[in-house]
């Protein structure tokens, strides 16, 4: 299973935990939305890619 | 084919953001899917009827609100998980929400 | 083709919506988009009648938009229809129905 992690923002202490125990033993990917321009085309392939997508706070 | 699906309810500066959270849940369900959420970070203020109401109907349809506080498991009959078994509920989740803010 | 489900609750991310939307459909996907709760407030976006028009389907939280101090009966937003002042079973809809799937 593979999984995508979104975060719209810098990930809060609860997020990363969660994100550690959700990742464990997958295959896991990352896309950082709170930069200034995000790559969109970059993301919708990443999210076509994974399994789920977690569209983190 | 019905879905397993968990709302993530963080701190925020508007309870009602939260409650209508709750209300998106009970919204799932009613919608045959297995839905769930959890409040973390903050306490909710004692429950009006009407969303008192809506927790009994997540729970009717075979659905749960956790929270990581047990302030709100005394105060409005929440279950309690540590975040470690929040997580590992995730990982059984098909899809996940995080909510809001 | 496959289907992208986005499931706004946030008001603050309509230039996010719109770029995964438009990068979505360029790469065939069919989109669908329901706004709820805070969410609601993109419909009085100036862009969201660009956002209906670039999706395949967008619904709002008919309730939600009620909260947020409108009127689902006499102020349907611009680019929606009556039958898309919708309700939480949308969201259900995308969730069963969809490949892809995002909260923004």
């Amino acid at each position: 299973m593979k999984i995508l992690h979104v975060y719209r923002s810098e990930p809060s202490e609860t997020t990363k935990k969660l994100v550690e125990i959700v990742s464990e033993g997958r295959e896991s990917d990352s896309f950082d939305l709170s930069v200034e321009n995000p790559d969109y085309d970059a993301l919708v392939d990443k999210i076509i890619a994974a399994d789920q997508a977690i569209t983190w706070f | 084919m019905p879905k397993k699906v968990m709302f993530l309810i963080d701190k925020s500066d508007d309870e009602k953001d939260s409650l209508d959270a709750l209300r998106s849940t009970l919204g799932l369900s009613v919608a045959n899917h297995y839905s769930h959420a959890v409040v973390m970070n903050h306490t909710l203020s004692k429950f009006d009827d009407y969303n008192a109401e809506n927790l009994e109907w997540v729970r009717d349809m075979e659905g749960e609100v956790y929270t990581t506080e047990q302030a709100n498991a005394d105060t409005n009959d929440l279950k309690y998980a540590s975040l470690e078994e929040v997580g590992k509920m995730l990982r059984e989740m098909d899809v996940i929400v995080p909510y809001g803010t | 083709m496959a289907k992208f489900g986005i499931f706004v609750t946030n008001a603050k991310n309509m230039a996010h919506i719109m770029g995964v939307t438009k990068a979505a459909k360029a790469k065939g996907e069919y989109v669908k988009i329901f706004l709820t709760w805070k969410g609601t407030l993109l419909a009085k976006d100036p862009q969201f009648r660009e956002l209906c028009n670039a999706a395949d389907e967008v619904a709002i939280c008919a309730d939600s938009y009620k909260k947020m101090g409108y009127d689902p009966q006499n102020d349907i937003p611009e680019g929606l229809t009556e039958k898309e002042m919708s309700t939480q079973a949308k969201h259900g809809y995308i969730i069963d129905d969809d490949d892809n799937y995002m909260t923004l």
